[in-house]
């Protein structure tokens, strides 16, 4: 349930960030810590469902998993960062 | 080409609204606790309606990324009990083997990453580590031999997808079992070095009187601890089939929580999960289970919510005894399921989720079309009980300052393992301090 939650939180900050931005968002980044309740897996498709029928849906997501139980953000899951692209570009 | 570009975010993501903790005191004492828990299974019963009875299993898996497999076990259960059908041993062997997985990983996870740095005194296993690295290693290398259970039988970690109504889509030949033996082997050495350590661990003194003592229930059978099946049974002599359970045990709106209380009918709150399985069955526990407790010192009922990390490291014991003795024993089902067809009836289940009795019933039409669900998760049973825990508790802690009180309330709800302590720090406290006596 809770991941419920969580992937919400992380969906809304995504389109909060990306509105803002006149670019086309491609992908984000995220970096899922070494303690985290949550693989990989089911993280990305959590999410997945999450974007279906937004303007986010085909966002590429790349996850990053780290191995370090004692990094300070071992538990969390974290959006490291968003790539977009030119609109306009040909 | 387009042209990209990359924006540094940084951004921590966050559980919100989970879990919020009300408490109005005074100088005469708590007047009034309200655990407000955030549950999402009354969004899905409304959600199965029109439904396929077969799509039932995957879709309350989704319910919890924590426990799937009891969210599919109790729906297949259940489903099978409205179609009048009854699996063959091989195939409920098979369930009880990825129930097993599913033990290990939810136990696991609940001792050494939520509950383990409450009793050592660390705000989270991130800060444990620290100290104890070795601790969370070994934590991770169970939960990984769960994993590889579940992986095995599911299709994958989490939101197992091969299990189905009627058996499993795909069921495993002995050979893909085998490579499996050592790890869990492995495992369960350090599963039993778990109990030795929790048992280890200092334990708030909190029992309650004979007369207030909890009820406890949880699944009961002759010959199995309970997973899949057994009747319902409690401490206070309650023992009923399965079907009985909407007339014995009855949900109450409460105007400050999403989720529903539950109470048996006449009596009020009762206590599911390890505990009371374990204080209902613990005849049925392996020999080398009932060994090692006897070994510890530790007793076969036990009434002290904050050891419950015993229980549980004793059932993940059990987890690993019980998937060994399960995977020596197997014999490859002749079919990987039995063919179902619908009809128009109600079925019912319960099955032990590693939080405790997790109850559905599916009405569905001819067509299989589901037209009535009811799910009543384990963490909405307890959540009286809680209550009353922390109204025992707060009388002792009210003078600590409020950070360290709001740890002690944390531990005492952690000691149920509700879903929402999936999140470290998923309390909202809301203290609030009326005028004083007589006014
Ligand atoms: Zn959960």
């Amino acid at each position: 349930m809770h991941e419920q939650s969580l992937i919400k939180n992380l969906v809304e900050k995504i389109h909060l960030l990306a509105s803002s931005e006149s670019d086309r968002l491609v992908a984000a980044r995220l970096r899922l810590g070494a303690l985290a309740h949550i693989s990989a897996e089911h993280l990305r498709e959590h999410f997945e469902r999450e974007i279906i029928g937004t303007p986010l849906e085909g966002l590429r997501l790349q996850i990053e998993e780290q191995s370090d139980i004692h990094h300070a953000e071992a538990q969390e899951i974290i959006l490291d960062s968003l790539e977009f692209e030119d609109s306009h570009g040909d | 080409m387009a042209k990209s570009k990359t924006i540094k975010v940084d951004y921590l993501a966050r559980v919100e609204g989970e879990g919020a903790l009300y408490i109005r005191y005074d100088d005469g004492g708590v007047h009034d606790v309200k655990l407000k828990i955030f549950e999402p299974p009354r969004f899905f019963e409304g959600f199965m309606r029109g439904r396929d009875y077969l799509e039932a299993p995957d879709i309350t898996a989704r319910i919890c990324g924590i426990c799937p497999v009891a969210y599919q076990m109790s729906a297949l259960h259940a489903m099978e009990d409205a179609l009048g059908l009854v699996p063959t041993p091989e195939l409920s062997a098979l369930r009880r083997l990825i129930y097993c997985g599913e033990w290990i990983e939810s136990h696991t996870l609940h001792i050494y990453m939520l509950h383990a740095p409450d009793f050592l005194g660390y705000p989270s296993a991130v800060a444990m580590a620290k100290d104890h690295p070795k601790i969370v290693q070994v934590g991770l290398q169970i939960k990984k031999a769960g994993n590889a259970i579940v992986k095995l039988l599911g299709g994958r970690e989490i939101h197992p997808i091969n299990v189905r109504v009627g058996g499993f889509y795909r069921v495993p030949a002995a050979s893909e079992l085998k490579p499996l033996r050592e790890q869990l082997l492995q495992a369960r050495d350090m599963a039993a070095e778990t109990v030795r350590w929790a048992a280890s661990l200092p334990f708030p003194k909190f029992e309650r009187s004979a007369e207030d003592q909890y009820e406890f229930v949880a699944l009961s059978h002759s010959q199995e601890y309970p997973m899949n099946k057994g009747r319902i049974a409690s401490t206070r002599g309650l023992d009923i089939p399965v079907s009985e359970y909407d007339s014995h045990f009855r949900e109450e709106h409460v105007e400050y929580t999403n989720a529903l209380h539950s109470v048996l009918v006449e009596r009020g709150a009762y206590f599911v999960g390890p505990m009371a399985r374990y204080n209902l069955n613990y005849d049925r526990l392996s020999p080398l289970v009932r060994q090692t407790a006897e070994d510890i010192g530790f007793p076969p009922f036990c009434a002290n919510p904050f050891q419950s990390i015993v229980v549980r490291s004793l059932e993940v014991l059990y987890a690993f005894d019980e998937a060994l003795r399960i995977i020596d024993g197997y014999q490859q089902p002749q079919e990987p399921y039995l063919n179902t067809e619908p009809r128009a009836s109600t079925g019912c289940a319960a099955t032990e989720a590693p939080r405790g009795l997790l109850y559905h019933r599916y009405s569905i039409d001819e067509r299989g079309k589901i037209t009535d669900a009811k799910i009543v998760p384990p963490t909405s049973q307890n959540q009286k009980t809680i209550e009353d825990d922390l109204r025992h508790m707060l009388p002792k802690f009210l003078h600590l300052p409020e950070d360290k009180l709001q740890a002690q309330c944390e531990q005492a709800i952690r000691n149920y393992d509700p879903c929402i302590s999936c999140s470290t720090h998923f309390l909202q406290l809301h203290l609030e301090r009326s005028g004083r006596v007589g006014q």
